[in-house]
């Protein structure tokens, strides 16, 4: 019987090519057209650590982490146990191992799996070859395991083509070789793996950190300030030479201080800015997201969460800056946070922040986390554009002097671009009046506290505030990484008979309380799932009275993902 | 035919007002005690913008905290205000996005140095084309009279009892070794002077960094002799690196004037555009 979907781990220890192996091997699956997802496991060195790479292919989109693996190749067995914890292995997952790296590991086999015994070095190179070449058993095992999938021969070609073609016609020869080898070596295995047919469309392949830098260039960002941060680096690593490329800059600042104090300069002459950062370096910039809101300067500040506090787990996830992201900041400091759903929304969503910051000259926090972030998924591609809109710099018609914070009318107010003659402004971060002078009375400070609290009420999300899908009484609301699990979790319910809603919420503030109070219509039970300790969403939805008091929450820290089975067997 | 040619350059050729000091000023009436420094730094930066010959709103004054950052609101140029020390990165971040504004970038020793001290090294690693103006009245004045980092090591107060103890920062020489372009000191008591080397500093290519004695006479009345001890300096340094180094390390601190010149390159330019979004997108088929 063929399979809808296959979860394989690739690991090893450093150097063997884990991250080429599940690379090459999702490839070869996206352009034979599946769906899939490719997450990945490092030790602590910074270089040369054992690692493994976790993918799962399928004739569905994937955007959960599966509940088990259907296969654990081992390219070799040197520390590789340490990750057993994070890879669920059960009595009918396969082993495939070479017998020349030894016995498996007693923290693997004690799940039970089949051990397939596999010959992954080939026996017709030369030393010297090995040597110079190295062993490449990781192609090998990815050619092999894609074979047993069911992709064709020119697809593996092709994937391992594209992960080294840039490296020269030689590497890129003798690695596609190799590839070839193993999906030659697949028949004898015997093992019956093969994927039902897939759906051939146009695909994009694509991490989230990337697709969050994707919606920054389509939504017209042209500047970044940035230091780099685990999980959040290789995001601006990508956006770095495509922003030079269309026009704009990236400004490697000094420290996390400057970062977003480039970008505020830079947004404050026009130009749509950016900053990239993950929980640590988001701490260090909350006095200027404060000055951002006070000054009413548009921001987009995109954090890649990571598990806290302090340094925490820097590689790993977590879903716990959502009170920082909410709240943080001295004063009173309504700002807009939103989060994307999937892999493919941190496209959408992130260009979606853009157009927001620059209508309403307040800063918006992209709340991405490193599952979503540095997850590579083969996606539809994301033709979900938000229409723009557009910051309002045209003060023709004012008063002298100019009143760049006019209390009276509309709370968004003009602010016209340096260089533009007779509306000279300052952007002050002190208590200011209209006019952006100082002023200390009590009046004035509750004034401009209104004003800007008024464009956060009247801000409305429309439909963007968030998904519903499934139906029935009972919802589990979730928002980023989250809610791929919980669907999947209500997928499997309804097909057990059981009907569940989710609620993904992308707009975390402000509440859209009247959508969600919508969408919760007919519910008798309600779930909040988070990954942190204390419940920072549900709570939050609690004070803004957004679920009822006999709301449950589903909260507890990262690193380890919520799987579908985890969320099934709490709402079951 | 003749008249399509007349149309084009005139719309093309650059308009040449003529700007007086006052032009350059708010008219909100300033926090500054009677008779401090900062005064004369005002005067001075709206008597070189005059000369200068750019209008108000072409001009960005950036600023951090303390009694010295609040001059952007006393100027009718654009502004920006904004936290304690991180006015340089502001200023670059506005400056790399509009490098057709006037950036200039005004602050206290304590903002600069202390708190801002990352940022000032790193900015004139950068050596953006901008102009940064430093009032050292060697004092926290806004929050009554703490010692900076350029107060000398003696000086007593309630915070530091018997003085601080430690070596004053020579921001001059930070900048040299920083990369700055262009290093100078001022005096707030002579404005026109102030104002000669701010043209200087906004025509020269780079970073220029102005230190400006700027007497605090409320928490430092000593400092009102600052105007017998301040002297031209006399030796001629301008393009030797080491020896301008050499020259405001020895210095008692009092010597005005340009002190070092340099040609080092800014940080380079936003480039044209050479691709187009879908290009970029195209990049994501497996």
């Amino acid at each position: 019987m063929s399979r809808r979907s296959i979860a394989v781990v690739f690991a090893g220890s450093g150097g063997s090519g884990a991250m080429t192996a599940g690379a090459v091997f999702l490839r070869a699956a996206a352009r034979a057209g599946y769906f899939g997802m490719m997450t990945q496991l490092f030790g602590a060195q910074v270089r040369g650590g054992e690692s493994a790479s976790l993918v799962q292919i399928g004739v569905d989109p994937i955007e959960a982490q599966p509940d088990r693996f259907d296969a654990f190749v081992a390219l070799d067995w040197d520390k590789v146990e340490q990750f057993a914890a994070e890879i669920p292995l059960d009595d009918t997952s396969l082993i495939i191992a070479d017998p020349a790296s030894g016995p498996v590991p007693p923290g693997i086999a004690k799940a039970k799996g089949r051990v397939v015994s596999l010959a992954m070095t080939g026996a017709g190179e030369s030393k010297l070859d090995r040597a110079l070449l190295g062993k490449r058993v990781n192609m090998f095992a990815a050619g092999c395991l894609a074979a047993l999938c069911g992709l064709p021969e020119q697809h593996i070609a092709g994937a391992v083509e594209a992960a080294f073609g840039s490296k020269g016609q030689d590497v890129a020869a003798a690695n596609t070789a190799r590839a070839l080898a193993g999906a030659q070596a697949a028949p004898a295995l015997a093992l019956d793996l093969k994927l039902a047919p897939p759906r051939h469309n146009e695909r994009w392949l694509i991490s989230g950190n990337q697709a969050v830098a994707l919606g920054a260039l389509r939504g017209g960002v042209r500047f970044v300030g940035c230091y780099p941060i685990t999980p959040a680096t290789d995001l601006v690593e990508w956006l770095a030479p495509h922003l030079i490329k269309l026009g704009g800059r990236l400004v490697l600042g000094e420290d996390e201080l400057a970062s977003i104090n480039l970008a505020l300069g830079a947004s404050y002459g026009g130009v749509p800015a950016m900053t990239v950062t993950s929980g640590p370096g988001f701490s260090l910039m909350v006095e200027s997201l404060g000055l951002a809101i006070a000054a009413e300067i548009p921001l987009v500040l995109v954090d890649v969460m990571r598990a806290g506090p302090s340094t925490g787990i820097a590689s790993k996830t977590e879903q716990s800056d959502v009170n920082l992201a909410i709240y943080g900041a001295h004063g009173d400091a309504p700002r807009v946070v939103l989060a994307p759903l999937s892999v493919a929304d941190c496209a959408a969503t992130t260009e979606y922040a853009v157009y927001v910051t620059e209508s309403l000259q307040v800063p918006v926090i992209v709340l991405s986390d490193q599952m979503l972030g540095q997850a590579t998924a083969v996606v539809d591609p994301v033709s979900d554009r938000p229409a723009p809109l557009k910051r309002k710099i045209n003060g023709a018609g004012a008063s002298q002097p100019f009143k760049r914070y006019a209390t009276s009318g509309d709370a968004i107010t003009p602010m016209p671009l340096p260089g533009t003659p007779d509306h000279e402004w300052v952007a002050e971060g002190l208590t200011h009046n209209e006019a952006g002078l100082p002023a200390s009375g009590a009046a004035m400070h509750a004034a401009q506290i209104h004003k800007r609290a008024r464009k956060i009420r009247e801000f409305d999300a429309g439909e963007r505030w968030g998904e519903v899908t499934g139906e029935g009484d009972t919802a589990i609301l979730a928002f980023g990484s989250t809610v791929g699990p919980a669907r999947e979790a209500a997928r499997r319910l309804a097909e057990a008979g059981r009907q569940v809603r989710v609620i993904a919420l992308r707009l975390l503030a402000p509440l859209p309380v009247k959508q969600l109070a919508q969408a919760l219509t007919g519910v008798r039970r309600i779930v909040v799932i988070e990954q942190n300790d204390t419940g920072q969403l549900y709570r939050h939805l609690l004070g803004n009275k957004a679920v009822p008091v006999d709301a449950e929450s589903v909260a507890r820290p990262g690193p380890l993902p919520f799987r579908p089975s985890e969320i099934v067997n709490y709402v079951a | 035919m003749t008249d399509t040619i007349t149309t084009a350059s005139a719309a093309t050729e650059p308009q040449h007002c003529v700007y007086d000091a006052k032009d350059f000023a708010s008219g909100a009436h300033p926090v500054w005690c009677p008779g401090c420094g900062d005064f004369g730094v005002l005067a001075g930066l709206e008597r070189a913008l005059a000369k200068y010959g750019r209008g108000p709103h072409e001009v960005v004054l950036v600023s951090g905290i303390g009694c010295s950052s609040r001059l952007p609101g006393y100027m009718s140029t654009y502004g920006f205000h904004g936290v304690h020390g991180r006015a340089l990165a502001a200023g670059t971040g506005l400056k790399l996005a509009r490098p057709d504004l006037e950036v200039i970038v005004v602050g206290g020793d304590g903002d600069g140095y202390s708190i801002g001290g990352n940022h000032f090294i790193h900015t004139c690693r950068r050596n953006p084309d901008m102009l940064y103006v430093v009032m050292d009245n060697r004092v926290y004045g806004m929050t009554k009279g703490q010692p900076s980092p350029t107060t000398e090591p003696d000086w007593d107060s309630d915070i530091a009892p018997g003085g601080i103890g430690l070596r004053p920062f020579n921001p001059l020489a930070v900048a040299i070794a920083a990369g700055a372009n262009y290093v100078a000191r001022g005096f707030s008591g002579d404005p026109n002077g102030l104002a000669e080397l701010i043209v200087d500093g906004l025509k020269w290519p780079g970073f220029a960094f102005i230190e400006v004695l700027s007497p605090c006479i409320t928490f430092r009345p000593e400092q009102r002799d600052w105007k017998k001890m301040v002297r031209p300096s006399t030796l001629s340094v301008e393009q030797d690196r080491a020896a301008a180094t050499a020259l405001v390390l020895a210095d008692d601190g009092f010597s005005l004037g340009v002190l070092y010149r340099g040609d080092r390159a800014s940080i380079a330019p936003a480039l044209p555009t050479e691709t187009t979004m879908g290009d970029v997108e195209r990049e994501f088929a497996p």
